[in-house]
């Protein structure tokens, strides 16, 4: 027999464990969740970013641009003072100016590095202005030379390099700001990358150890399903063996209690029947001492009247009793032994009919005792040998008939209700009652309880569980002295076919 | 029995007071052929097939059989008698036993008993038993077996 692996341990090992990887699997799959929020997150401020270095770049650009324009468009004026055009065109864009360096300002003002470059450019595009303004003033009231006298300073030129240096400058912060995001980003990916792998790795290998924990289980699982069928199997073949030696062990009683009956009852006949010849031979002595009293009193002698007349009969008559009263007792056993034999024929019973018709068998000895036998109505059915249960239920109702409370009207109930496989029915009666102590005795053989007022061998209770053992049921009984009993009969709902015991 | 020629009666019972008893009631029921008891199978075997007074040789003959014998069973008799190739297959066999057992009457039958008694156990009824069967020998016809020689 296999040994069952402790099962209980086993669950709560596996149990911890799954669950252990279950919460490692879940902690990287979150990780994973929270690291792709986050780089989502960063590559949207990156975006913003970026747009925004855009922003300024076209801005510085578009003040660049209306720089040179208004550059190129006063050095037009001067070339040809009469062209209002260029003059028109110098003061649009000088009116465009302020808006343009107003968004510049608006787009750098977080950054401290631009703010100084922003004011040194608005302080440069003032004085440009300033220049710019005189200029166009001289142009205005014909002062040619003048206005180009002014355009010659050195101081001019050197404001307009100015402010394209600071320009350019400002372009390039932005430039390099921009290369210091981009390298923020590809880190916040690589970072992002590196904690998938990390997140994969991690759930491969719980998937893996969960994998094994489980085939390990269900091999565990398989090798104690398999002790568990061998012990079955080891079981079955013991009930099998089991049930072969009590029906050995049966069938030997049986023959011995019919060998032991049948060669008992040979003496019998020669003790009974010489006793016979004995009271014959006895009679013919009793005869000749009456004779020899009446004839010769002389040869009397009161020895031989005293055999003749009293101790010869009364030892006979003893003889007599033992042996009928042995021979009832043989027979009884020698009936059990014959019960036991029988083949059953399991057939379907209508019990509650079947105590009825019992009743009619028993209807003088009822009415004789002013007594009541009620069958209940819902009385189930059962599947079983007709003959024995007859036998059986028989034997309790007439010993609840015989066993009366004298002065008492006996009501005697058979009940019964079906219990999942198996009925049981109960014949309960008002009678004397059975002494407690003796419960287990009653159905022992040749045993009686209370007073020995009725005639019978303490037979038939034996013979009851006898049949009701072979028919695969029980017998109890319950009582108090007094009180009457009911005896409870357990029987299976359907008798199994059997084979007939040779 | 009512042949001129006396028909013995051959006896196989082990028990000394039963062949006792049943020697007793046979003859007061009238019946005085001269009755051979034997208490084993072996010698009863050997009187009806060897001895010069048995069946065998010397003529007609009844059975009255025990079934529960020391050395053999009373069927194995029964069996040897009615097998038998001479004239002792005709002689009537009364199986007279305690067993009452159904099996056991039918298999006598089968094997060719003519008649089947159970010993009853109460004396006045096992006399009357005996007497009855010996009323039932007086009437009845033996065959002789001295015809078939």
């Amino acid at each position: 027999m296999a040994d069952l692996p402790a099962d209980a341990p086993v669950n709560r090992v596996l149990t911890r464990r799954m669950s252990a990887l279950m919460v490692f699997g879940f902690l990287a799959l979150v990780l994973v969740g929270y690291a792709a929020v986050r780089v989502m997150q960063r590559n949207e401020v990156h975006t913003r970013l970026v747009e925004h270095t855009y922003q300024v770049e076209n801005a510085v650009l578009n003040v660049h641009r209306l720089v040179e324009q208004g550059e190129t468009a006063r050095r037009g004026y001067m070339l040809v003072p009469g062209r209002t055009g260029a003059l028109a065109n110098f003061q649009r864009i000088e009116r465009q100016l302020p808006d343009a360096i107003a968004r510049l300002e608006r787009l750098t003002r977080d950054n401290p590095v631009q703010r100084r470059y922003h004011l040194g450019l608005r302080l440069q595009l003032a004085s440009l202005a300033a220049r710019r303004a005189n200029t166009i003033t001289l142009l205005g009231q014909g002062d040619r030379a003048g206005a180009l006298r002014a355009f010659e300073d050195d101081a001019e030129i050197r404001t307009i390099v100015t402010i394209r240096n600071l320009l350019d400058r400002m372009g390039a912060v932005e430039r390099r700001l921009m290369t210091l995001r981009d390298a923020e980003l590809r880190a916040s990916e690589r970072a992002f990358y590196t904690i998938i792998i990390l997140a994969g790795a991690l759930l491969a290998t719980v998937a893996v150890i969960s994998l094994l924990t489980i085939l390990s289980y269900t091999r565990d699982l398989s090798r104690s399903d398999e002790a568990l069928r061998a012990l079955n199997a080891g079981l079955e073949d013991m009930v099998v063996v089991r049930t072969a030696d009590l029906t050995r062990a049966n069938e030997e009683i049986q023959r011995f209690a019919y060998i032991v009956s049948h060669d008992l009852r040979s003496p019998l006949v020669n003790v009974m029947g010489f006793t016979a010849e004995l009271e014959t031979a006895a009679s013919a002595l009793r005869g000749l001492v009456a004779r020899v009293e009446a004839e010769a009193p002389a040869l009397a002698d009161e020895e031989a009247r005293l055999a003749a007349n009293e101790d010869l009969p009364e030892a006979i008559g003893f003889i007599r009793a033992s042996t009928q009263k042995m021979d009832r007792l043989i027979n009884a056993i020698l009936q059990l032994s014959r019960q036991g034999r029988r083949a059953l024929t399991p057939e379907k019973i209508d019990v509650a009919a079947l105590v009825r018709q019992i009743g009619d068998t028993l209807s003088h000895r009822l009415s004789e005792t002013d007594t009541v036998l009620t069958v209940e109505a819902d009385l189930p059915p059962v599947v079983s040998d007709r003959l024995a249960l007859d036998q059986v239920l028989s034997n309790l109702i007439e010993n609840a008939v015989k066993y009366l409370r004298p002065g008492v009207p006996g009501r005697i109930t058979v009940s019964g209700r079906r219990e999942r496989e198996r009925v049981v029915y109960i014949v309960r009666d008002n009678g004397r009652g059975i002494d407690p102590r003796d419960h287990a005795r009653v159905f022992d053989l040749f045993r009686r309880s209370g007073a020995q007022d009725r005639p019978g061998e303490g037979i038939g209770l034996a013979t009851v569980r006898a049949l009701v053992f072979r028919l695969g049921g029980t017998i109890d009984v319950a009582s108090t002295l007094g009180q009457g009993a009911a005896f409870t009969l357990s029987l299976p709902l359907v008798l199994l076919r059997q084979e007939p015991n040779s | 029995m009512n042949a001129p020629q006396s028909v013995n009666i051959v006896m196989i019972e082990d028990d000394e007071g039963h062949a006792r008893l049943i020697e007793k009631n046979i003859r007061r029921a009238g019946i005085m052929n001269p009755i051979r008891h034997f208490t084993d199978g072996t010698s009863a075997l050997d009187y009806i097939f060897h001895d010069s007074t048995g069946p065998q040789l010397n003529g007609p003959a009844l059975v009255l059989l025990d079934l529960n014998l020391p050395d053999m069973s009373g069927t194995d008799i029964l069996a040897r008698i009615k097998t038998d190739e001479g004239p002792v297959k005709r002689t009537p066999v009364v199986v007279l036993t305690t067993t009452d057992d159904s099996r056991e009457i039918q298999r006598c039958y089968d094997l060719g008993a003519n008649v089947y008694i159970t010993k009853p156990v109460n004396y006045e009824s096992f006399a009357q038993a005996i007497r009855q069967l010996g009323l039932f020998l007086s009437v009845i016809q033996v065959p002789d077996l001295g015809d078939s020689h």
